[in-house]
């Protein structure tokens, strides 16, 4: 993969090095502290968000950064959002949705996708 | 291509019918989401095995029916095809599912399976509070082992991944399984600690190969160091390219400098965190008016490279005077120290070994659905070959309308000059211009004998021509070696322009 310009782009959340949940996690700060993202998880479930979709969805990640065009940014990050329904999610995953990829059975399985859903799915309001 | 049924249903007995997957959706997740026409590198299914076993059984089903695979390793090669198989029908071989880790803490290694991500090594790592760092590419969702495969490179001064193997295990055409340098003697404590092994060494026979496929591969990481320091240096205006590179390359050779610093352009953060309407509506090149903003909005100069040293503070320190003699009175527009100790809060970013997504945001840039192209010449080490491979690339650039985004990457005896064209998949007209772009680069590249040290699935038989010496005496080289170890020609037909003995017809 190629190389960025990482001493101007960086950061985000807090900044203090250790970043903050809830912040938008896109925020530009300063040119020295980074991208770190919050990994933990409080439930097995979101332990399958992290290590499935964190990488592009938690803080700097590449969904949350592209979201936060077309959003509220303090709802980029989709553990913030309270619309997003178990058939989104999937339907997101699998076909695709504008910069994002497909995500393949043998990356993440139907009953791996469910449990992320129902993580997600889990404030929903209608 | 359709898939022979007694084929599909022989990989299903062997791995499991849920990991043998051909619906419309499943082969269509492995396409090349950055294709502007994602059906021309399509493949015929995709089968997920899970453990080194399972990958020969599958190699051997794959003989007998004469199947093509294409081993991935986690499918994340964008800009370079993705999960997409050179040759249309292949069959995905998806190593995703292969996640063991094995970490030797004191000697500063790991045995890696291909699924391993760097995001999980990271947590692996940081979980068990080992006090070793990674260097991670811009985009981190890949493999560790398949990056490294593909000669990716990363910031810290561990940045050269192929150079960083130790020892590998893979599976065979033939199936049968092969453990690289110290690996080759059963039991060995060696394998991850000594490259050679004895005899012939094998371990870049299988980068950017189609010779095996590699089940497991040993890298070394860098022990924590006591300190990072550095400078960022902003360059006003184009012509500073070359004495930047004049200036940065001796350190670079006397190991002064042990990473590899990537100078480069304007576009590098505005791609990233903005999309291209927020600076203009016009289209064509980005005239001298929006640079100038851009540079504004991120207190950048025309050139950005950013210099990093890693060990004791006594060390980092003297370089940091070796760097700043080296810099004295030369006419920077800025710079800009960087420090962290031990003890610091995380610095937070790939320089200190932390994995990111966020460069791969540039797909965005034009707005929609986006994507990028790779085109990567290597060049001799020299300010004024530098800047003139510049001058002919950014002219290109401007005759195809495409917005310049490049850097030039400093390793110890060469430049890498990365280029990447940054477009907008669904809009056809700019599509054409790309693909004419970038034969017209490689037709230039090649005409002053620079070569891509990697490309696109789109471009490996185009490169592959370009290595031309004694009539492609190379490419004979290879394909004699695919055809006594794949005479079935089943591992990743066309990879890196390699076809076997059957499919030679095929080359584009």
């Amino acid at each position: 993969m190629k190389r960025v310009a990482l001493a101007l782009i960086v950061v985000l959340a807090g900044c203090s090095g250790k970043p903050a949940a809830k912040a938008d996690g896109t925020k530009i700060e300063n040119a020295f502290h980074g991208a770190l993202q919050d990994r933990s998880s409080k439930s097995s479930d979101e332990a399958l968000f992290v290590e499935k979709c964190g990488m592009c969805h938690r803080q700097m990640g590449m969904g949350t950064v592209i979201l936060a065009r077309r959003m509220k940014p303090e709802v980029a990050m989709l553990e913030t959002r309270r619309d997003l329904t178990a058939e989104m999610i999937t339907t997101s995953a699998r076909q695709g949705i504008g910069n994002m990829p497909r995500i393949s059975r043998a990356e993440v399985s139907d009953v791996q996708l469910a449990r992320i859903a129902s993580y997600l799915g889990k404030g929903v309001t209608r | 291509m359709t898939i022979n049924p007694a084929a599909l249903r022989a990989f299903a007995a062997a791995i499991g019918k849920d990991w043998v997957m051909f619906s419309d959706n499943d082969r269509i997740a492995y396409s090349d989401h950055f294709a502007g026409d994602e059906t021309r590198h399509q493949p015929g299914a995709a089968i997920a095995p899970a453990t080194a076993e399972e990958v020969r059984a599958v190699v051997r089903i794959a003989n007998q029916y004469k199947v093509p695979l294409w081993p991935i390793s986690r499918g994340k090669n964008f800009g370079y095809g993705g999960a997409a198989p050179v040759m249309k029908g292949s069959v995905i071989l998806d190593l995703s599912r292969m996640k063991k880790i094995e970490v030797d803490a004191e000697n500063g290694t790991v045995l890696v399976e291909p699924g391993v991500g760097f995001f999980d090594l990271y947590d692996y790592l940081q979980e068990r509070k080992i006090p070793l760092w990674l260097s991670v590419p811009g985009n981190s969702w890949g493999s560790v082992a398949g990056n490294a495969l593909d000669r990716g490179v990363g910031y810290t001064s561990y940045g050269d991944h192929a150079a960083r193997i130790c020892g590998l295990e893979v599976v065979l055409p033939d199936g049968d399984l092969v453990r690289t340098g110290m690996g080759a003697m059963a039991g060995s404590p060696n394998w991850q600690l000594y490259k050679p092994g004895f005899g012939p060494s094998w371990d870049t026979m299988f980068c950017q190969s189609n010779f095996g496929i590699v089940t497991k591969l040993g890298l070394w990481l860098m022990p924590e160091p006591e300190s990072v320091q550095g400078l960022d240096f902003e360059f006003d205006k184009p012509d500073d390219l070359g004495w930047a590179i004049d200036t940065i390359m001796p350190l670079r050779r006397e190991g002064i400098i042990q990473q590899s610093p990537s100078i480069g352009n304007w576009l590098r953060s505005a791609a990233v965190m903005t999309t291209r309407e927020q600076w203009t509506k016009e289209k064509g090149p980005l005239d001298e008016k929006v640079v100038t903003a851009i540079r504004e909005k991120f207190k950048i100069g025309w050139w950005s490279v950013q210099v990093r040293f890693y060990g004791p503070t006594e060390i980092t320190d003297a370089s940091m005077r070796v760097l700043e003699k080296a810099f004295d009175k030369k006419p920077l527009l800025s710079k800009k120290p960087a420090s962290w100790k031990r003890g610091d809060a995380p610095e937070g970013s790939p320089v200190t070994g932390v994995p990111v997504s966020f460069p791969l945001a540039n797909a965005n840039w034009h707005g929609g659905r986006g994507g990028h192209v790779g085109y990567s010449p290597v060049l001799p080490p020299k300010g004024d070959l530098a800047m003139d491979q510049f001058k002919r690339t950014y002219a290109l650039y401007q005759t195809y309308g495409m917005d310049y985004h490049a850097s030039f990457a400093m390793g110890e005896r060469h430049l890498t000059n990365v280029n990447q064209i940054l477009y907008d998949k669904d809009n056809a007209d700019m599509m054409g211009r790309v693909d004419r772009m970038f034969r017209a680069l490689v037709a230039d590249a090649s005409a002053h004998h620079y070569g891509e040290y990697r490309t696109h699935i789109d471009y490996m038989d185009l490169v592959a021509d370009s290595y031309d010496f004694n009539d492609n005496a190379l490419r004979r080289l290879n394909e004699r070696v695919k055809d006594a170890l794949d005479p079935n020609g089943i591992i990743a037909p066309g990879k890196s322009g390699i076809w076997p003995k059957a499919l030679r017809g095929g080359r584009s």
